[in-house]
Parts: C-alpha cells; structure tokens; sequence
C-alpha cells in the first residue's frame, strides 16, 4: 500500500507528515502535535472528549484535539496555544486576573491552554459576549480546582482589551 | 462588585491582591508538567510501560504466559511478578509516601497495615496493578502486548460493602492483618471507641432533647487533570525519576529504601502537577518502583502514564455515620455521640487517620466544651478502589454528620442553628463564645441573606410553579494552624543574595496549583524589605530536583503557604547579619554600628550617607551571601480560627433537580498571604464540594464488582454552568503565632459545602435526606414521588 502524506498547516508553518511513517492511522491529532511536533502545550487529560484540556483551533473552530485523527487534519489550519502570541488579549487577561472577589484564572494550569483556546475561538465568534454566553461557550472544559468565576472574568476582560485594540485578535 | 479583603496589617506585599507568579508560563503552555517532559522526540530511546490492570475484585495470579507478548514486534521486554528482585521487595503502605514529612520505612504510619504488594500477584480490586509490567517502543504497542499475556487468574469471592464485609464468613481481603476485615487497632488512632469522655448514656436519659441522625457519604475520586505520570531513567547505578507526585524528598527516600540504593544515587524531580487533592500515593508508591526495576532491567528510560480510566486510582472513604445529641431546653449542648464504619477499599492506606486521627482533631478544637462525648469508628476492607488521602480527608466526612445534627438539634429546640452553634462550640482553649466562630458565621448569614431567605422547613415562597428555595450552611474548623504541624518536622528554605542585589530563593515545594509559591515569592520580598527587593527581583524555580534543591515542603494539610515563611522570616534576619558583617569594614566599623533599610546600608551615627546594597556587594569578594535555615513548625498552641460555607439551593420538586443559586464561603485566615490564591481556593472548593454532593460518584456493577464509570462522561465533574456565583470572604479575626501566625485554606475549601447544600435542600422542601450524591431520583423518592 502507498500513502500519500498529510498537509497540516500548524501556526503558520506547513507540515507535510506520512501515515504509517509519520504517525499512525490511529493517531489523533493530539499525539501528533504532542509527541511528533513537541507542541505540548495542549494537554491529554481524559482522551475522550469530556475535558476540553486539549482544545485547539481548527480553521477558526475549537476542536477537540484528542477527538480528531491526525489524518482528518489533512488540509487544514491549525492553531494551539504556542501560536498565540505573547501579548494576547486572552493570555494577558488570564494572565492578569486577580480583581477581588473571582479568585485568579488558574491554578494548576493544566486546564489553561484549553480555556485560552476556547475563549479564542468564542471572541473570535462573538467579540462582546456576555457572562452567560461565556459560560454557555466554556461549558465543555473543565478546571477541576474550579477557577471559573476566574476564567469568565479573564474572558470578560479580553473581550474589553479586544475592543480597546480596535477589535482585531 | 465584590468586596475586597481587607488586612488587619497593611503589609507591602503579603497580603495584597495580584496575579500568580507562574500565571504568564500557565496561560502561555510553556509550563511544563511530568507528561511534557520526556517524549521519543526529546528522549529518542525512551520507551513506554503499561501495566496489567485486574479485571477482578478478588483474584490471584497462578501463572502468566508472555511468549506471545514478548514475540510482539516493538515489546522490549515484560517484568513479571515472579522475578527475585520483584517478589523479595518488602510490603509496604501510604504511611510512609504520602505523608507531610519524609519517613523512613521503619519509621512509616500504620505500620501495622503493611498490605500493598508491589507488582504483586494477589488483586484486591478491579484496576489493581498487579502481575507483570510490558515496555514497547510504544504506548499502542505496550497496550496491545498487555492484551496478549495469558494469565490464569484464581477468581475468588469479593465484597463491595463495608456492612457486609464485616459479617461472618465474607471473603477476607487481608486475613494475616485484620482476621475480620476490620482493621486491627493501632497506636495512632487509638481503638473503636477512641474518644468517651464524661457519661454518654447518663446525658441522653437526663437530656430534655434528644435527636438521632445518619449520614451516608460516598467515594467521590480527586480527578487530577495530570494523569500519574513518571520517567524513569539509570544512568549507571544511579536513577533519576521525574513525576507528578507532590512530594520529591519523600520520593527519593521511597525509593532508596525500597530499591536498597544509597540516597545519593537517587534523583528526584518534579515539575509542575495539574492538580493533587491529595491524590497522593495509592499508584505511585507501587508503579514508581516496578517503572524503576522495568527501566534497569532494559537498560533504556521508561515511561509510564496512567489513562483517565487508571486514574480513578484513589478517593474518599466512603463513611456511614449515625450520631445521637442531646440539650438542656435553653440550646446548651449536653452529649454528643457518632459511630462510624468506613469503607477503606482494597487496601488500608489512611483510612484510620480519616475515621479517627481527624475526629480525635475536631474535637479538640470544635468540640471541646460539649460534657459528654462518644466517638466510634471502624474501618473496613472491601473490594472498591482504595480511598486514601482526597481533600478533605476525614473532615468532609465528620461536618456531613456534625451539621445535620446541629441542624436537627436547632429545629427541636426551635433555635436558629447559627446561635446554637455559637453557643456551644469552640476550642479548648477559649471561653465560649468563640470569636472567630461567631464573627465568620455572623458574616456568612449576612453575605447569603439568612434572615430574609430561612424559613421554616419546607414553607418557603414557590418559584415557577414547582421550585421550592431554601438556605443552609455548615461551619468547621479551619487546618492546619501552625502548632497542628507539629508531626511534619524541619522546614527549611535558602536564600541567595547575589552581589548584584538580586535575590535567589530556594523555598521548595511543589507547585500542584495551590499558589504556595507565590505566597513564598510575596513573603520572601516582605522579609528581606531591607534590601529593597520587589517580587520581580526575586529569581524562583517551579522544578523541585533533589540533587540541588532545599528539602521540599509537602504540600499536604494546607500549610504550605505559610510554614515557609515563617521560616523566612528567621531567615532573613540571618542574612541581614551576614550582610553586615561583609561590608562592615568598607563602613570601618563593626556590623553592629550598621544598619540596612530601603536597599541602603549605612552607619547608625550617619543614617543620611551610605551605599546602596548593590554598590556594597559590588566593591566586595563577588561572593553571594547564602543562608539555609531549617526549623520545626511552632508548638505554641494558639487554637484554630473557623471557616464556614452557607448555600441557597433551588430544588424542582417535580424533576428533582437540585440547583445551588449561591454560595458564600467565610474563612478567618489568622492572615492572609496571598488573598487572590485564597480566593481561589474558596471558590475552586465550592466547585468541587458542589460535584461531591450533587453529581460525583462511583457505580459499581455489585455481581462482578467493576466500576462502571472510570470516565469523565459518566463521572460527572461540575463545570462553569453547574457552579453558582461564589462569594469569598476572608478574615483576619483569630492569630497563631509567629510573624504570621495563619491558617490553611485550600484543603478545607471544600469540606462545608455538601452539608451546607444538603442543609438548604431540607429548608427548601421540609424532607431530609442524607446520602450523598443528592441525585434528582433521590430527592423525587423522598418526596414521595418515585420508587
């Protein structure tokens, strides 16, 4: 059998990737980016789609990166949390947040990455979201030391930072 | 808008609100955890184990055929149970790796319960690591080699319920250590009856009131999102191991004394963890050492990862309680009584320290003035996933019991159950009424809106036609002040001042999320103000490793925030000295002549001249001025201060679905470190308290004895729309000693809640009920609605 490789653009540079060689059939789009590009930012927590740890964007959608096969990531643009830059409004929100009241937007930090992704992919969508719109769009990550009203406060305020810099992530 | 904390002592940097010090690294995923650290393309010759897992709650091994395994191509190589240096490695428990202090193995907790075989032949329960280990060049390979070892299994009988392991003739999980599975009395937690003061049964017949309860809780697990993970690797004779235990000093002790190496040639490290609630040691014990005999024996590193469903490794003792209680007519407590058996699982770990070691605490310090008294607690051997050391170990279990009959007390004497608990409870050191306890349940009836919302049980205002609201809360004893650390022994911390003024510390501990190592940073920069320094000057690492860092300060009994700083403290008084002492002679005079403050040294007679510390340090030898200081926690016994959760549930009285509206959760800190990682914790322990009584739980299929919910699908973990607006309050009323003199926080966050909801649920629909979870079925069968 002959294979023809894969062509995943992740960050902005092309990865041409050759099942059987490169990875396995079976490999998700997780381990791929985790073991083969080093990309390990994004978190394996559940391997089952209920934790939301290793969100990234898929063509501007969050994607489950553990619920996606590497191969079914042919053609198209990924983003994870390395392709973000620094000064992020969603990062330097998360970062930042300790207003009084909410607590801080982590923790442990393992759950970080996925949130930050998905309150990407939510202000990408929708730049001015509310409080309930937040936490109807984070519904599906879960931070087990329970940083929440953290998190939706740093999405809040990503979205003010959003505005301020003319609304362009 | 939330109202801010506000410090009994402005200080300049403990105490104030500001982000994490680790916040940039989290937010950005350059943290690095146990699973980032080594892969194929970082370690090329590393491979991948996977161990046998049980699919039995009672089994023994008769023998394993791993020729077709071993023919697998990409196996690298199987240990087995019946090799010498597995077979001859001593029994062992969690008394000696998850403790808050390194042990040794002779030294170790619950010696009497040395029930775990590592790698051992004998299950105890479905998922027991037992049998044999199998290395591939990978994790798939590893898997399928796994599936294809023919092991003959002797299936035997089992028992899942700690009431029916007790009766005769049940199958006995360690009949040479508890020949009933009960476990056998023992030094530490004393026997059955392990507290009867004054005379019990005389109070109740004498007692005007007297009420009966009972409680059943359940096994909720610690779902750390980082699953267990090490890397194992020998270079030579020596072993380095990097995992996400939360302890690196008492790992490096395990395993030269289960492997029988010098200290020396062990290597410890661990990076950051996502996440402990004491998920501290029912896996890693075991697997760090059969990960280190597997990697020896192929000659190349190993790693080893627990799935999600492994995972579900460790949780809760799952306790029954029944309590009786008595009063004089006026709301004065007069007996109090509790008999507990608590199902311990597979294997004994910390069972007795939450069934009697915690009680033993509560009522030192919350039921010191009730007359008569009666404690009883027995814990059981079953066949369920072991339950070891989950946040809250013990307490959660003895509020559930403690509120419901102070709930049940305040209805019978018609009382609000805040004044009765005012009234009688405190610790032994006080008078009644206990400050602490008064202001921090003052304060919460204030923040929920006790006096508008309570209402008599059941007859509250109708919401939508069929939702009935009501309010309830729950107080306890915060942990640990710094005289309940008495068993952790030395703390120690080093502080570099480099020439330059900059400032290196040393104060490890490993950063499982708690904000420990912020607080250590704030209080570092507060002690050595003399100098000048700002947090931003204060160079930290997050990656604890055994060869150069000071002995690591386990986070366990939520102390850690503040036991290094205390130390700190002293420490930066040594520094200052030696600091003095350097440059005294640039000053031509003794230290004692000098003084430092605000970054300059100068002469006492000539306070407006002077260097700075930087100018001082720069024209000397270049040497850094080190100081390492290790000193025990203080004893002085200055009582606790108290934390209390109350809740306003919504509960649909045709769904039965139970909906927390609001929280607010009051904690007295003694101080504040760090209010923004407090806060934190306040919030994140109402999350988790919230999934333990209302959704989390463990089903076992009771004729095969499997877990049927290993997964976070069916283990239903609260997410941001199941938790409630949260309002945290912290205090500053009791003070422990030393410069700080603070309370834990993190670990009791979550010990209220489930009381507190399950109190408001009673107020909301006049019926109680008092099994966790409180499931919507529940709540329709009490309400006569269902079957």
């Amino acid at each position: 059998m002959t294979s023809v490789p894969i062509r995943i653009t992740v960050n902005d540079r092309l990865h041409e990737l050759l099942p059987g060689h490169d990875f396995e059939v079976g490999t998700t789009l997780a381990a791929l980016l985790r073991e083969r590009l080093g990309l390990t930012g994004l978190k394996v927590s559940c391997d089952e789609g209920a934790c939301g740890a290793c969100t990234v964007i898929m063509d501007g959608k969050a994607v489950l990166s553990c619920m996606v096969l590497a191969i079914e990531a042919d053609g198209h643009r990924i983003t994870t949390i390395e392709g973000l830059p620094a000064d992020h409004p969603v990062i330097e929100a998360f970062v930042e947040q300790s207003e009084p009241g909410y607590g801080t937007a982590m923790q442990c930090g393992y759950c970080t990455p996925g949130f930050v992704m998905t309150a990407v992919a939510l202000l990408e969508q929708n730049p001015r979201p509310t409080l309930a719109e937040v936490r109807v769009s984070l519904s599906g990550n879960i931070c087990r030391c329970g940083c929440y009203a953290g998190i939706a406060q740093a999405v809040l305020h990503a979205s003010e930072k959003l505005a301020a810099r003319g609304g362009a992530l | 808008m939330k109202t801010p904390f506000q410090p009994r002592i402005a200080r300049k940097h403990v105490g104030q609100y500001r982000p994490r010090i680790d916040a940039f690294e989290k937010a950005t995923g350059r943290a690095q955890y146990a699973d980032d650290l080594a892969n194929k393309r970082s370690m090329p010759d590393l491979c991948y184990a996977k161990v046998l897992h049980s699919p039995y709650p009672r089994a023994r091994i008769r023998s394993i055929d791993d020729r077709k395994a071993l023919a697998l191509p990409g196996v690298l190589g199987i240990l087995r149970y019946d090799e010498l240096e597995v077979a001859g490695l001593k029994p062992t428990n969690a008394g000696w790796t998850d403790g808050v202090d390194t042990r040794s193995y002779d030294a170790m907790d619950w010696p009497h319960y040395r029930d775990r075989r590592v790698l051992g032949d004998y299950a105890c329960w479905v998922g027991d690591e037992v049998g044999a280990m199998v290395a591939a060049e990978t994790e798939a390979i590893a898997e399928e080699a796994l599936r294809l070892l023919r092991v003959d299994w002797e299936v035997l009988p089992f028992v899942l319920d700690a009431e029916e392991a007790i009766l005769p003739g049940a199958p006995l999980l360690h009949p040479e250590i508890a020949p009933d599975n009960v476990l056998p009395d023992e030094e530490l937690g004393g026997p059955t009856r392990f507290i009867d003061r004054g005379d019990v049964e005389a109070a109740f017949a004498a007692a005007p009131v007297v009420v009966e309860g009972s409680s059943v809780g359940h096994n909720p697990t610690q779902a750390s999102l980082d699953p267990w993970c090490c890397v194992v690797e020998w270079r030579g004779d020596r072993l380095t191991l990097w995992s996400n235990s939360y302890a690196a000093d008492q790992s490096r002790m395990h395993l030269s004394q289960m492997l029988d190496l010098p200290i020396a040639k062990v290597r410890v490290v661990s990076p950051y963890v996502g996440g402990q609630f004491g998920r501290g040691d029912t896996g890693e014990q075991p697997f760090f050492i059969f990960t280190a005999l597997l990697a020896r024996k192929l000659g190349r590193p190993v790693k080893f990862k627990h799935t999600r469903r492994e995972s579900f490794h460790d949780g809760r003792q799952q306790a029954s309680y029944t309590a009786r209680a008595s009063a004089e007519n006026d709301g004065t407590i007069t007996a109090m009584e509790f008999k507990a058996i608590g199902n311990a699982g597979a294997y004994a770990d910390h069972t007795i320290a939450a069934l009697k070691t915690v009680p033993s605490e509560i009522v030192e310090v919350s039921l010191a003035h009730i007359p008569n008294l009666r404690f009883e607690a027995r814990g059981v051997y079953t066949n369920k996933m072991p339950a070891c050391m989950m946040r809250g170990i013990g307490n959660c279990q003895i509020n559930f019991i403690l509120g419901l009959m102070v709930d049940l007390l305040a209805e019978r004497l018609r009382m609000d159950p805040i004044e009765l608990v005012i009234k009688n409870f405190g610790h032994e050191w006080e008078a009644l009424p206990d400050k602490s306890l008064s202001i921090v349940l003052r304060t919460g009836a204030e923040r929920i809106g006790w006096q508008e919302r309570r209402h008599p049980p059941g007859r509250g205002p109708i919401f939508a036609r069929t939702r009935r609201r009501g309010v309830g809360f729950s107080f306890h004893p915060g942990w640990h002040a710094e005289w309940q650390e008495e068993r952790r022994g030395e703390v120690e911390v080093a502080m570099t001042l480099n020439p330059d003024g900059s400032v290196l510390l040393d104060a490890a501990t490993v950063e499982t999320g708690t904000g420990s190592n912020t607080c250590n940073v704030l209080s570092c920069a507060e002690a050595l103000d003399f100098l000048g320094v700002s947090p931003a000057d204060i160079g930290w690492t997050a990656i604890i490793d055994t060869d150069v860092s000071a002995k690591d300060c386990v986070q366990t009994d939520s102390a850690v925030a503040y036991l290094q700083s205390e130390v700190m403290a002293v420490a930066a008084g040594e520094l200052r000295q030696k600091l003095l002492e350097r440059v005294a002679a640039q000053f031509d005079a003794g230290p004692a002549d000098l003084d430092v403050a605000g970054g300059r040294i100068f002469r006492r007679d000539e306070p407006d001249a002077g260097k700075t510390v930087r100018e001082a340090l720069m024209a000397g030898p270049l040497l850094p001025i080190c100081v390492r200081l290790s000193r025990p926690p203080l004893t002085e016994r200055t009582g606790v201060p108290y934390m209390a959760t109350f809740a306003e549930v919504e509960v649909d009285t045709d769904t039965g679905r139970v909906q927390v509206l609001h929280m607010a959760v009051v904690n007295d800190c003694g101080t504040v470190m760090y209010p923004s990682g407090a806060e934190s914790q306040q919030i994140g322990g109402q999350a988790m308290g919230l999934g333990e009584a209302l959704t989390e739980e463990i089903v076992y299929d009771k004729p095969s004895g499997r877990p049927l919910n290993f997964n976070w699908i069916d283990y239903t973990i609260p997410t941001m729309l199941d938790v409630p607006d949260i309002d945290p309050v912290l205090l500053e009323v009791w003070r422990g000693g030393g410069e700080y003199g603070a309370c834990g926080i993190g670990e009791g966050a979550v010990t209220c809640a489930p009381r507190a909801i399950l109190n408001a649920v009673y107020n909301a629909i006049g019926v109680r009920i008092d099994e966790l979870p409180l499931k919507p079925e529940k709540v329709l069968v009490a309400l006569g609605k269902g079957r």
